[in-house]
């Protein structure tokens, strides 16, 4: 009998295998079919949607249409994305009107009981539709995003803000932009400079001056982006106290140059015998941007500098001298009293009798 | 080739994305032109071979299969397109694709976001110029 039970055993968990086996298979071609149901469905709905407002939302190009089709309340999310798209494409009194209608369809509430939602990607919408819609009444849930863990969020909030009331929102984001190390200090160049860029260099100077010396460093940087003078005051202060950490201080000489306003031109020159190599380097480098006759005496000694990259970035900024001439080079070539200077001034020397015989500069690939 | 004289300006409009493209085109069919829309690189070569010249070409910067700046070129190379005025639209910023687009024959840019009046009133510039 034993032989037999075994056997009988074997086919029962045989048929037991193949039915889940088969049962498997069936319920995952049914989730399978049921995905594409609602993909097919979403996509139907999307292009309804797409279909009824995009030549509404065009139509705002002249003036918001008198009449508007109802929206269900189903289709408020993907009206949304289609009305921020729209909104993010087009300036001028086109985006007023997409405001306006915005408004007439309820957006503003909607966007606003978005905001609590549990999806991450719904908030996040919700945020940016409130900032575009200059939508007052949820400032200070946006300020509370602030601090939020993520990045993204707490920037998007940020810049909301800034669509609100960019002079109101200047005093609350200059000590967050000073902590926020995750915060892409490019973007917080590009968010203040739809604003206004003065006040961008201003408010990022004012928050580099209370932050961290690595994230003071990333932020004054970046300042260059904005072109803009308001940046200077507050780094002068912050130099001329003469505590600002050695990359502070390069990053706000790099700065200097770039914006080479010649009131800076004393204090850059009295960082060219730093004992910090990048400050000197940088000190070089503004030199070469704003720098006078009188200067070639101060980068003619940086040739001599034991760190391979101020030689270089001497050699450079005396290349770029307006005082200076392919004729000078040579001669002062011949005085310099070591191989590694003269190699670092001969190199600026080829590239400037290439450039004049009409040759392709060769690309600057340096990092320093 | 040279523009088709019709009452209507031609536009080869080279957009792909789907919302921009239809604001555009929206636009400047209110303003009395005729549009042609191809929606990447690849139609657009095709359209350039088949249709006659166009009188201005508005053309996107990022584009799939083939780059603005490789139609641009595309464009440049073909006999009796080398004139037709070409205006690149390209993301706020881009200041390095706005260079290089001018070097290789564009005639001028708009940047994105773009202002409807200013398109308009820019491509109405280049019509208003004697041939």
């Amino acid at each position: 009998m034993f032989p037999v039970d075994h056997a009988d055993l074997s086919i029962r968990i045989g048929i037991m295998a193949i039915l889940s086996i088969y049962t498997a298979i069936i319920l995952l071609f049914l989730w399978i079919v049921t995905l594409r149901v609602i993909r097919h469905s979403k996509d139907h709905r999307r292009q309804r949607v797409s279909d009824i407002w995009r030549p509404l939302f065009s139509e705002c190009l002249l003036g918001v249409p008198e009449t508007l089709p109802a929206l269900d309340a189903r289709d408020q999310v993907q009206f949304l994305y289609l009305w921020n798209h729209y909104y993010e494409s087009i300036r001028g009194e086109a985006a007023v009107s997409l405001i306006e209608l915005a408004r007439r369809m309820g957006t503003d509430r909607f966007a606003k009981q978005l905001l609590r939602a549990r999806k991450l990607r719904r908030r996040l919408l919700a945020i940016v539709t409130l900032g575009h819609l200059g939508e007052r009444s949820v400032w200070n849930e946006l300020s509370a995003l602030l601090d939020a863990d993520n990045a993204f969020l707490s920037f998007v909030a940020a810049k909301a803000l800034t669509q609100i009331d960019a002079q109101a929102a200047v005093s609350l984001l200059i000590p967050v932009i000073s902590k926020r190390s995750d915060w892409s200090p490019l973007k917080v160049v590009a968010m203040f400079g739809n604003a206004n860029a003065d006040m961008a260099a201003d408010t990022i100077a004012r928050a580099a001056c209370q932050a961290s010396p690595d994230i003071a460093a990333r932020l004054i940087r970046h300042l260059a982006v904005t072109r803009s003078a308001r940046a200077l005051p507050p780094l002068r202060t912050l130099l001329s106290g003469g505590t600002a950490p050695d990359n502070v201080t390069a990053a706000c000489l790099f700065l200097f140059g770039q914006c080479s306003d010649p009131k800076d031109l004393t204090m850059v020159r009295s960082y060219v015998t730093h004992p910090t190599w990048y400050v000197r380097l940088q000190a070089a480098s503004a030199l070469g941007k704003m720098g006078l006759e009188v200067d070639e005496a101060r980068l003619v000694a940086l040739l001599s500098d034991d760190i391979w990259w101020v030689r270089y970035r001497a050699a450079e900024a005396l290349s770029n001298l307006p005082s200076m001439t392919e004729e000078k080079m040579a001669a002062l070539c011949g005085t310099l009293p070591t191989v590694e200077s003269q190699e670092a001034l001969l190199r600026f020397i080829a590239q400037s009798n290439a450039s004049k015989a009409g040759a392709k500069p060769v690309p600057d690939r340096s990092v320093a | 080739m040279e523009p088709a004289h019709d009452q209507k300006p031609n536009v080869l409009m080279v957009e792909d994305e789907e919302d921009t493209a239809s604001l555009i085109k929206f636009l400047l069919e209110r303003a009395s032109y005729r549009v042609v829309h191809a929606k990447d690189g690849r139609e657009a070569q095709s359209l350039v071979e088949s249709m006659p010249v166009p009188h201005i070409i508005l053309l996107d910067v990022m584009l799939p299969f083939l780059s603005g700046l490789q139609v641009l070129s595309y464009i440049r190379n073909k006999p009796g397109w080398d004139k037709v005025p070409i205006v690149m639209l390209t993301a706020d910023g881009s200041e390095h694709d706005i260079k290089r687009a001018l070097d290789s024959g564009a005639n001028d840019y708009m940047l994105k976001p773009f202002n409807p009046r200013e398109l308009t009133t820019r491509l109405q510039r280049f019509l208003s110029r004697p041939a």
